[in-house]
């Protein structure tokens, strides 16, 4: 089975007709995923046994006469999505070993839906990052451009065939640069959609858990499966019925894309030429479009920074070495937790919790952790204007190509690259990424961002869009 | 930059993460830079907004106050050291 060249129905339909069973085909994408990983660097743990036990249990529930509708599906989750089978490194090194007591309400939901873990996959430290870069194990290598980097390890996975679909978090955009880098489709759904309990969000504000997988029909299959109120997680929505159903599939020409003309002056000649062009194409196709004013893309950019260091020097005290972790000998508590906590951070971590505690302080707090929340206020009525007239945004993920593995310009340069990412994250809507063509040989995608809980519209849209 | 490496060393100490002088220099410089690169947001006339708790302005969902099954002693099986119902740590009293 071509996992890149079927539906999710159809997959599941296949296994449950036993062509092939959920064994058999957890069985050889294991073994493509230990011959992919080799030149890829995608999984930080490939499953093992447990993988084959679990499918040999998804074919007696088909057995049995149950329905699942990802019956014995591979999927990939990110190394900061809890699962309490594999270990779940969180991107450190001190937790190379560590097998969380939890395991996330979204792998729950589809493990209950009978899809199979097949394998965790690399991330940057503590999850920080657009890149993989900072991974203790090494940069995931881009599928397409070997030299560059992936942006994120699923949409690697996706792209390479070895998942069905990936579970991914996503707070600056990680997500959704990664599935741009690598020709696939991402969806960040709305926040409070999707449960984020066993996520290790480092922002609390902005992380939130998203789908990567080879088609839009894809996303919103998996999406209805974790998408719902969890009372582990209370950010998320009480309405279980939330994700707007569609009746009937909209026509193109009823639906009106906001443009922000101006923003796409950030980009670099060849990718705003991708933009122009996507946009002209749509029109072709029937789409109507509207320009629109998104002016506060910079200063989002800015206060999603402060925020975001806030939290994670709050968040990350949970990474002390007492309750869990990796323990160093020490000869006073003080002393215990500077070095389990040195031990377990690494360099964008440890810049991030002293940054955000920095900005935390008394002198600062006002100064600029305030004035962030405010310039927060301002995005999302920026945002929420342009849905009075439109029913989508059309953005890019990225203002240049990827990076290549030997390129270093310093963390500015790496947090500038979400300037089209970090706004959307903090608007809480939702955003599909849509493969929108090549540059040489580099993958180039788009955002559609849509309003409050549209991700069945927006994924109609997207799988006829498709180019 | 002798405020901002006072700084550094004070937003350290409270996150409880060892620096060294070469890592605490380094990383006052990129403080320095940070701080520079936020002045278009600190620029910005906010007095019309107000500071935003929840990024689509959603409310705490309460679920019913009922005993719930507890993994406790998994969670306790996760530290690395724990023993007769207490978290081991070196002495806090002298």
């Amino acid at each position: 089975m071509e996992l890149r060249k079927i539906s999710v129905r159809q997959a599941a339909e296949a296994v449950c007709n036993g062509e092939p069973t959920a064994h058999d085909l957890i069985e050889i994408t294991l073994k493509n995923c230990s011959v992919i990983n080799e030149g890829l660097n995608i999984f930080n743990y490939i499953a093992g046994i447990d993988a084959i036990e679990q499918a040999k249990a998804v074919d007696r529930r088909i057995e049995s006469g149950e329905q699942m509708p990802l019956a014995g599906l591979p999927v990939v989750i990110k190394d900061d999505i809890c699962y309490g089978v594999l270990p779940t490194s969180f991107g450190s090194s001190a937790f190379k070993d560590f097998i969380s007591p939890h395991t996330a309400t979204a792998v729950e939901r589809v493990m209950d839906a009978g899809a199979i873990v097949v394998g965790k996959t690399n991330l940057d430290d503590m999850g920080m990052g657009s890149t993989t870069k900072s991974s203790p194990n090494g940069p995931t290598i881009n599928p397409w451009v070997p030299g560059y980097t992936a942006g994120s390890a699923g949409a690697a996975a996706i792209a390479a065939g070895v998942g069905m679909f990936a579970l991914e978090s996503d707070s600056g955009g990680a997500l959704r640069q990664g599935a741009s880098h690598c020709g696939v489709i991402g969806l960040r759904p709305t926040m409070g959609s999707v449960s984020r309990f066993g996520l290790n969000a480092f922002s609390s504000s902005f992380g939130q858990v998203g789908i990567t997988a080879f088609s839009s029909e894809n996303i919103i299959s998996v999406l209805k499966i974790i998408a719902g109120y969890d009372p582990r997680d209370s950010a998320t929505s009480i309405c279980t019925d939330r994700l707007d159903e569609q009746n009937s599939t909209p026509a193109l020409k009823d639906i009106k894309i906001g443009y922000p003309v101006e923003l796409i002056d950030y980009l670099e000649p060849s990718m705003r030429e991708i933009v122009e062009k996507t946009r002209d194409e749509y029109i072709a196709q029937g789409l109507k479009f509207e320009n629109v004013e998104l002016s506060l893309f910079r200063e989002a950019l800015q206060a999603y920074y402060v925020i975001a260091a806030a939290e994670a020097s709050s968040n990350q005290a949970r990474f002390d070495g007492i309750r869990f972790g990796k323990a160093d000998e020490a000869s006073s508590l003080e002393e215990l937790y500077h070095k389990n906590r040195s031990s377990t951070l690494g360099r964008e971590a440890r810049r991030r919790s002293i940054f955000g505690a920095f900005l935390l302080s008394k002198g600062n707090y006002d100064l600029y952790y305030r004035q962030a929340l405010k310039v927060w206020d301002m995005v999302r009525r920026e945002f929420a204007n342009v849905f009075k007239r439109c029913d989508m945004i059309l953005l890019t993920e990225v203002k240049k190509l990827p990076v290549s593995l030997n390129e270093d310009k310093g963390f500015l340069d790496d947090w500038s690259e979400d300037l089209f990412c970090a706004a959307v994250s903090m608007s809480g809507l939702p955003s599909l990424t849509l493969p929108a063509g090549q540059i040489e040989q580099f993958p180039v995608g788009i955002q559609l961002v849509g309003y409050s809980f549209s991700e069945e519209l927006l994924t109609q849209v997207g799988s006829r869009l498709v180019r | 930059m002798t405020d901002l490496l006072k700084g550094v060393e004070k937003a350290s100490r409270a996150v409880k993460i060892e620096v060294s002088t070469i890592e605490q220099e380094a990383l006052a410089r990129e403080l320095d830079d940070f701080l520079q690169w936020l002045e278009p947001m600190l620029e910005l006339n906010t007095n019309q907004a107000e500071q935003v708790l929840f990024s689509h302005g959603a409310v705490n969902v309460l679920r019913e106050d009922c005993p719930r099954q507890s993994n406790l002693a998994e969670l306790q099986e996760a530290a690395p050291n724990f023993a007769g119902g207490f978290y081991l740590v070196p002495p806090i009293i002298e």
